[in-house]
């Protein structure tokens, strides 16, 4: 399973400055428990204590947003996931 | 009408088969609220102003600040400490005398809100919180104003057009608040982000091309990389989810 993960640029800096990364897993949750798994740092930035998705990040499957189903949402090989954060800048 | 004296400033867009006559028109005839004259207010400004949008109406509290001018371009050196809507409305008018822009020097709050909206057609969202920009949702879709989103940070921005009653809200998309802070931005990423606020401005008032409804338009200016990540409106939105959709 193979499964593209594009991150946030604020979180860029967490994963060798990379703009993606490869995971596998067959649920949302468990692609961002291999990408906590290959770079440990990013978990705080996603995951509250309790390891719930923190409400200002976002996840979308193939550009679709995954919520509501978020973490149980399936995703398949080839998928490609989107991590964002929510701004407010202006 | 348009006058002799439009004609010929207007001669370029007009020249558009997409805009005419007709099309400035309804430019000359719309009324734009923008909250907000700083990084993203004041391209959306600039442009929507040279466009020769009939009335707009300029809602900011804040003064100037020498850490402002590296984005918002309206305010100068010589501007430092004075008001931003009084700043940049003497600077539009320069701009386009044609067009006639409002001052208000107040804080946008839920008890102030609907009176300051009211008479207007459009309202664009310039904010730099949150807090703000909720409220702004709030009243666009309880007021049927169409309503214009677009954040930044650092290299990157976003977009999003809001048709009450028919797409998705901000609120749909964003569900909790994030801390206020101040956040990094260099210039060019508001600039891009209030331009594209501007055309789907003048996109809607016009009536042509497709808007960024149900879409969350992402700019990554490191990568120049646009996507464009499809929302939908959320049943259980704190916002919208007891109106009627309609088209
Ligand atoms: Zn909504």
């Amino acid at each position: 399973m193979s499964i593209t993960v594009n991150i946030h640029q604020a979180l860029r800096h967490l994963i060798n400055n990379q703009a993606t990364a490869e995971v596998s897993g067959t649920t949302v949750g468990e692609c961002l428990a291999d990408l906590v798994r290959q770079f440990p740092c990013i978990e705080t930035k996603l995951f509250n204590k309790k390891g719930k998705l923190l409400h200002y990040v976002d996840i979308y499957v193939n550009l679709e947003s995954s919520y509501p189903e978020e973490l149980a949402k399936p995703v398949m090989d080839g998928d490609k996931l989107s991590i964002t954060l929510m701004i407010a800048g202006g | 009408m348009l006058t002799v004296d439009e004609l010929e400033r207007y001669d370029r867009q007009i020249m558009l088969r997409e805009i005419g006559e007709a099309g400035q028109e309804k430019l000359k005839r719309a009324s734009v609220f923008i909250a907000g004259i700083g990084g993203l207010g004041s391209p959306a400004a600039i442009y929507l102003t040279v466009a020769g949008i009939g009335r707009i109406r300029l809602v900011d509290h804040d003064r100037v600040d020498r850490s402002n001018l590296n984005r918002q371009v309206l305010h100068w050196d010589n501007d430092i400490g004075r008001s931003k809507v009084k700043s940049a409305t003497e600077k539009l008018k320069r701009l386009n005398p044609e067009v006639e822009i409002e001052a208000i020097e107040q804080t946008i709050t839920e008890a102030n809100l609907a009176e300051l909206l009211t008479g207007f057609d459009l309202i664009v969202d310039a904010m730099d919180n949150l807090p703000t920009r909720y409220l702004l949702n709030k009243a666009a879709l309880d007021n049927n104003i169409p309503f214009f989103h677009g954040a930044i940070y650092g290299f990157e921005g976003r977009a999003m057009t809001i048709i009450p009653h028919k797409t998705a809200c901000l609120r749909c998309v964003y569900r909790g608040v994030i801390p206020e802070e101040k956040f990094p931005v260099i210039g060019v990423t508001p600039a891009v982000i209030g331009c594209i606020q501007a055309t789907e401005v003048i996109k809607y008032i016009v009536g042509i091309g497709e808007l960024l409804t149900n879409k969350l338009l992402n700019y990554d200016a490191l990568n120049m990389e646009f996507t464009e990540f499809n929302v939908k409106k959320d049943p259980h939105c704190e916002h919208c989810s007891h109106m009627k959709t309609t088209g």
